[in-house]
């Protein structure tokens, strides 16, 4: 309850950053205006990064504001808990380079990086979670060599780690092919980030059902079905899959949690590919870019004692990726409960 | 007798598996112009090596092309290159060849201009597979530290709340879990990192390192935290790491470095690297401990309402017993069944602790295989490290295949 409680809030917030009047559409016009003579910076990939600007040029535009003075601790949250307003930083702001002149707003990176982080992870889910319960269907229940040849390709793609084939998957694409379709840059280098994720995600899927089908398979309505003489497809579409679908759904559930930490960890290494900017709004993305800043920091306080740990910067975004990994946990183990026949009382 | 019949079946069924990796993997590196696979494969050309790409001569023809370069008979080595990888012939004989290579550890060579060299100088125009070999030993110790601590933490601790069912112990242990599966594992890693050199970093700093035998002269707060060894500060006046640990990168002989800093007679600096360890161990560990709690629980409780635990109990036997001798016997099942199951994704997290923690593993090498900030992404490290991170997985699922063979005589039977 609590999990959909927490789920719904984003999923709100995700529509809210989406309806905004600042949202991305008018920073995109803003671009599209000031591209070509090369006044703005942050779009040089086509995509309106979260507010990176020089400090000494106009603000680019609603999205960002200037910092305050040159030192980057003093990057603060400007939220007044008295009077209940934002400010120009509600949540503070990062530092990118060291000499303090470009920065990062966190409130707007997670106002623009929630429907980012549900876009990818809701679609690789969706689209591994079909594939895998077809697949693992078919193999379930025809059995013999079509399963023992599918499930071996389903190890083959267990033993590879994700997060390592989804890093030679969009290097190689990327290389090869940095737009597809005609498309512009954002979109194709997310349908690459969203393949690789789907092509190593989907054997989970497929082992899951199979396990399933395998014991709806020798239940009694399929023999009926059978003896009716029901096609092998209608079997398995209207008899197999409806009723091996619910370890899926848990599984599934889990997975959307999963993938934004898995970006996070991406972004953390540095492999800069992996989004068409290297300042993505995106939350794993925004929570990585703070915890490497953060340990900059660390180092420089090092050397100049009584400096202020900029706390903020790691917070706000740790804690929404916390509570939407664990909201989205919590859901899970609530669909365990109602689904699961075993478990009902 | 039977147990060997069901080893070497095994092994022979995880051929197939081993050579669909390496199918992928040829796939996505096919894929890459020729350039970027003969650079991959051979590592940046010398100064007398012609490598720019004529497609208007046909690759194939051998020896000298009759080159407006007159001087030299540079381009040959193109041609050499390509015949060596077989990328004048059709695709399934790109296939055996590349098959081929990696079955011999030919993995490639290490990209000059990329940045992983540039950040270790000392691997530049190495074989893949000579460097893969000097970081490897480090992530084997710390892969077994942190499955030491899985084991000495998830077990009991499962055991522990399946016991006391909703009390606030379980509650507590469902906490761990739940924020096992939602912690970033570099946020989890960052924050204990950070956490531990604020608070003891400058709290016991100064006393800590005077009386610390392996480091006399002290080092700066953060590198007693991170990184693999002491500060080279720490080996005495002349400021240099010894002559067995090889530059700080790898060490001689065995390549383990606690196992060589006792062949070294530097005892303090063997457990200097063990107490190095503990925190990237904890914080690979965290996730997988999360997975086998929940699992431990389950099956214990589970097991709990079985008649021979009841009768157990009828007989008087102590409560602790009961737990210890008879349930507890399953979990070992379900912790061999679940370790096989989520070896994959805890080896992925090696290369995020490893990049926090600055341990010199292969997963470092990686993290900086695919960086571009200071050079080209290189693509020989990247797929040998995928070629290696596949095979310890595999490796790891024969191990636990024979182990569950061993305790369970239905599997190997059946």
């Amino acid at each position: 309850m609590i999990g959909l409680g927490i789920i719904l809030a984003i999923v709100l917030f995700a529509v809210y950053a989406a309806t905004q009047p600042t949202s991305w559409n008018v920073m995109t016009q803003y671009c599209a205006t000031n591209q070509t003579n090369g006044s703005a910076p942050q779009c040089s990939l086509g995509f309106p990064t979260v507010c990176t600007y020089p400090v000494g040029s106009p603000p680019p535009g609603p999205n960002c504001y200037q910092t305050p003075t040159n030192n980057p601790s003093d990057i603060a949250p400007t939220w007044n808990s008295h009077t209940l307003s934002g400010g120009p930083l509600p949540l503070g702001a990062l530092t990118i380079n060291p000499d303090g002149n470009y920065f990062f707003s966190t409130y707007q990176g997670l106002l623009r990086g929630a429907d980012w982080s549900l876009i990818i992870s809701v679609s690789v889910v969706a689209a591994g979670a079909l594939i895998g319960l077809l697949v693992g269907a078919i193999s379930g229940f025809m059995g013999g060599t079509v399963d023992e040849s599918i499930m071996r390709i389903v190890d083959i793609f267990l033993s590879i780690p994700q997060i390592l084939f989804v890093i030679i998957f969009v290097v190689v694409v990327v290389t090869v092919h940095p737009t597809l379709f005609g498309l512009g840059a954002v979109p194709s280098r997310m349908l690459i980030l969203i393949v690789g994720f789907v092509i190593i995600w989907w054997p989970f899927y497929a082992r899951v059902v199979r396990g399933q089908v395998l014991v709806v398979r020798e239940q009694k309505y399929v023999e009926a079905a059978q003896a009716s003489g029901a096609s092998r497809g209608r079997i398995i579409l209207r008899h197999i899959i409806p009723n091996s679908v619910y370890p899926v759904f848990i599984q599934l559930s889990l997975d959307v949690g999963t993938i934004p930490l898995f970006l996070g960890s991406l972004v953390y290494l540095g492999f800069s590919t992996i989004f068409p900017s290297p300042y993505f709004p995106e939350w794993g993305s925004v929570t990585a870019l703070a915890v490497t800043n953060l340990q900059g920091f660390l180092v420089t306080c090092q050397v100049a004692p009584g400096c202020v740990i900029p706390w903020w910067q790691i917070l706000f975004p740790g804690l929404a990726l916390f509570m939407y990994a664990i909201s989205v946990n919590f859901l899970s183990d609530g669909l365990r409960d109602a689904l699961d026949p075993r478990l009902r009382r | 007798m039977r147990m060997w019949i069901f080893i070497i079946r095994r092994v022979i069924l995880l051929i197939p598996v081993i050579v669909g990796v390496m199918t992928i993997t040829f796939a996505l590196v096919s894929a890459l112009p020729v350039d970027q696979q003969l650079i991959a494969h051979f590592g940046q050309p010398g100064p007398h090596d012609l490598w720019l790409y004529n497609p208007t001569l046909q690759p194939g023809q051998g020896g000298c092309p009759p080159a407006p370069n007159t001087h030299t008979c540079s381009n040959s080595f193109y041609y050499n290159a390509i015949d060596q990888l077989g990328l004048n012939q059709p695709i399934p004989v790109q296939w055996g060849v590349y098959i081929y290579h990696s079955l011999t550890f030919q993995w490639g060579t290490v990209d000059n201009h990329s940045t992983a060299a540039d950040v270790f100088p000392a691997i530049k125009g190495l074989p893949v597979t000579t460097v893969l070999s000097w970081y490897l030993p480090y992530t084997l110790e710390l892969a077994a530290l942190s499955l030491f601590l899985i084991l000495l933490i998830a077990i009991p601790l499962g055991n522990l709340s399946a016991v006391s069912r909703n009390r606030p112990v379980d509650q507590a242990a469902r906490v761990l879990s739940f924020s096992g599966f939602a912690m970033p594992s570099f946020l989890l890693a960052s924050l204990l990192l950070m956490g531990f050199v604020i608070v003891i970093g400058t709290a016991s700093h100064p006393a800590w390192v005077s009386t610390t035998p392996w480091c006399p002269s002290g080092e700066i707060t953060f590198s007693e935290f991170y990184g693999s060894w002491p500060s080279a500060l720490c080996f005495g006046s002349s400021s240099i790491y010894p002559t067995w640990m090889g530059s700080g990168i790898h060490t001689t002989p065995t390549g383990f470095p606690t196992i060589d800093a006792l062949v070294a007679g530097q005892y303090w600096l063997s457990v200097d690297t063990v107490i190095r360890m503990i925190l990237p161990a904890l914080a690979i560990a965290f996730g997988t401990i999360a997975v086998l709690l929940r699992f431990v629980r389950n099956s214990m409780l589970e097991v709990m309402n079985l008649d021979f635990v009841r009768t157990a109990r009828a007989e008087g036997i102590p409560s602790k017993t009961v737990v210890s001798r008879h349930a507890g016997r399953n979990s070992l099942n379900v912790t061999i069944t679940v370790l096989g199951l989520t070896f994959a994704s805890f080896i992925g997290g090696f290369p995020v602790i490893e990049y926090v923690f600055h341990l010199n593993g292969i997963g470092r090498m990686l993290a900086y295989s695919i960086q571009q900030s200071q050079g080209t992404v290189d693509y020989g490290l990247i797929f040998g490290t995928t070629l290696l991170f596949t095979f310890i997985i595999v490796i790891a699922n024969i191990i636990v295949d024979v182990l569950y063979a061993y305790l369970d005589p239905r599997v190997r039977l059946g």
